[in-house]
């Protein structure tokens, strides 16, 4: 054992104890937002411009404390999750490959149906996929990757559900985890952003052709986009003075903000001050909106999630409108387990790869390759961990 | 999957006497009490044979999440049907093979950790059953229940054979408890009881 708890004793009662002061601070910040979202909540239109310039939510049409209550569903409506994990290039390995894996669940509500479960591993070891550029795919990139085989799998998920032209037989939500936003390529060149963005896209336009709705569910977010909407809202959209002074909701995340929903409700729609968003997205016709929602069961405590959809799900006027869908399906979804939609646990769980079959992988490549005449070696490194970290592995 | 049968899981753990084999299977596949199954032995051309004699379902932390919540039946399929659940086998040793002679004995070394236990087919069962001598390793270990253990792998082992020779072979069966079991005819009763009630 090196890590000596026994030296940490006091550190953590201190910590204990500075928390406990913080969250008195913490909760007077979140009445005053509050109060502001009530005080500002017909200033949208005005704050449009300036709000993408300072990272703030981009208001809509929507009254900023609008409540919308949860919608009624059809009796028969299908959710389809998918998420994906990654072993990354290991340049300590015996070769350099990547590997994503993309678990999803399609669970057909009302039916009595047995979910159809899926598991698709993808192994990448060419120069032309280990590369992009004179980048090698890892980090952020390898992120990137593994969200478009996400959204390429949800999209073909979809159209499996009705081949060809035919529509879809019932309304269908399709849903990942975390976010619809490549902004993890914000740093990297235009030309990088631009052929992952387009190709996300393009898979976004696939469901969207077929009629169904699609959304991004974040658990537990941090965002605090709302909170500097209502920063810039207090200095009369005038942004050289909300930049002057500092924020004080910059460590309130906007979802303690909105633990006021009932169970159910969604809050209004905001617009994604990304630059992404407004340089390929819009562009696109796929700008990202998004809403915050209480996913609990009546009578229990809020849980606060973060529900992402294009443009196209927020203002479509069809007879099931896809928002309501994103709004119902979610909240639906996250009421069987409790916080978190069951399909996303469980394309989690699908896609989960576990340490023994990591080991199992590299060995299945180092075994492939003594069968192919080379000689695979560990680096001195790898090797020397993997004698120091026997038993406490995982 | 190898010769057409079914691997059961791998060797987690393994003694002479029996070996603990790890495995995550669909519900419908949960290996069955009283089964015949064999691994490779450390020596070439060896096979080890077992009985499977306890099977344990792990606990599950995603399933404790609705066992209080009443969840609609597309959650109880998808849990049932789709989900692997972690599963431990214990398997009693019964015998072994080398080359073409089948012993009723301990083998000299146990499976290897991470050996592929395979489910035996119905020729194996009758060629490992054509003799009674693995009993006495049976009904001689106190941690297993030897009495349901005997019973239910006759059942398989007659179940193995054709029809018109089922009845036979479990009179024969019973013939060798009777023998092995002469001072003790309470216990001896009760096997042949279970024996009766064995699907003919």
């Amino acid at each position: 054992m090196t890590l000596e708890l026994n030296r940490l004793t006091r550190a953590v009662q201190e910590m204990g104890q500075t928390l406990a002061h913080q969250q008195k601070d913490f909760n007077q910040w979140v009445e005053r937002a509050r109060a502001w979202l009530a005080e500002f909540a017909d200033r949208g239109p005005t704050l449009r411009e300036a709000a993408p310039e300072v990272g703030a939510a981009i208001p809509t049409d929507e009254p900023l404390d609008a409540v919308i209550p949860l919608p009624p569903l059809p009796e028969r409506f299908t959710v389809i999750g998918a998420d994906g994990t990654q072993i990354g290039p290991d340049r300590h390995g015996a070769a350099l490959y990547y590997l994503i894996n993309v678990g999803s669940l399609v669970y057909r509500h009302g039916s009595g149906q047995t979910p159809e479960a899926r598991s698709l591993p993808d192994l990448r070891y060419r120069e032309e996929d280990l590369y992009e550029g004179k980048l090698l795919v890892q980090g952020n990139l390898l992120d990137v990757r593994r969200d478009r085989a996400e959204i390429e799998h949800l999209a073909d998920r979809v159209e499996a559900e009705s081949p060809g032209q035919t529509p879809l037989p019932n309304p269908t939500l399709a849903l990942v985890d975390g976010t619809l936003l490549l902004w993890v390529l914000e740093n990297l060149s235009a030309e990088v952003k631009e052929r992952n963005v387009r190709g996300y896209l393009r898979q976004l336009d696939r469901i969207r052709r077929k009629g169904a709705a699609v959304a991004a569910f974040t658990s537990r977010p941090r965002y605090t986009e709302v909170g500097r909407l209502l920063h810039l809202a207090r200095f009369g959209e005038d942004r050289t003075r909300a930049e002057a002074e500092p924020n004080p909701l910059e460590r309130v995340p906007d979802q303690a903000i909105f633990s006021f929903l009932p169970p159910g409700a969604r809050s209004a729609l905001f617009t994604s001050p990304r630059a992404i968003n407004r340089t390929y997205y819009q562009a696109g016709g796929q700008e990202i909106r998004f809403f915050y929602i209480n996913v609990a069961r009546e009578g229990e405590e809020p849980v606060i999630a973060r529900v992402e959809v294009p443009a196209w799900v927020a203002g479509d006027p069809g007879e099931t409108p896809l928002l309501a869908l994103a709004h119902g399906g979610v909240v639906a979804q996250s009421r069987i387990a409790g916080g978190f939609p069951y399909v996303l646990a469980r394309a989690d769980e699908l896609a989960y790869i576990s340490g023994p079959e990591r080991e199992r992988l590299e060995e299945m490549v180092e075994t492939a390759l003594l069968a192919a005449g080379l000689r695979p070696a560990l680096s001195p490194k790898a090797y020397y961990k993997s004698l120091t970290r026997q038993g406490r592995r995982w | 999957m190898a010769d057409g049968v079914i691997p059961v899981g791998r060797v987690l753990r393994a003694s002479n006497r029996g070996f603990v084999v790890g495995c995550r299977v669909m519900q419908p596949d949960i290996p069955a009490f009283g089964s015949f199954v064999r691994a490779e032995g450390r020596a070439p051309e060896t096979t080890i044979y077992g009985l499977i004699y306890d099977v344990v379902v792990q606990d599950d932390l995603f399933v404790r999440r609705f066992i209080i919540a009443d969840p609609p039946e597309e959650v109880v399929r998808d849990q049932r049907e789709n989900r692997q659940v972690p599963i431990e086998v214990s398997v009693l040793t019964v015998g072994y093979r080398e080359s073409d002679h089948i012993f009723h004995a301990i083998p000299p070394q146990p499976p290897v950790t991470m050996d592929t236990l395979y489910q035996c087919s119905p020729e194996e069962v009758m060629a490992f059953t054509q003799r009674f001598d693995y009993f006495r390793l049976v009904l001689s270990r106190p941690e297993v229940p030897a009495d349901d253990l005997l019973a239910a792998s006759l059942q398989v082992a007659a179940v193995a054979r054709p029809a018109q020779e089922r009845e036979d072979f479990l009179v024969e069966a019973g013939r060798e408890l009777a023998r092995l079991l002469a001072g003790d005819l309470l216990r001896l009763d009760g096997l042949l009881k279970r024996l009766r009630s064995v699907d003919r």
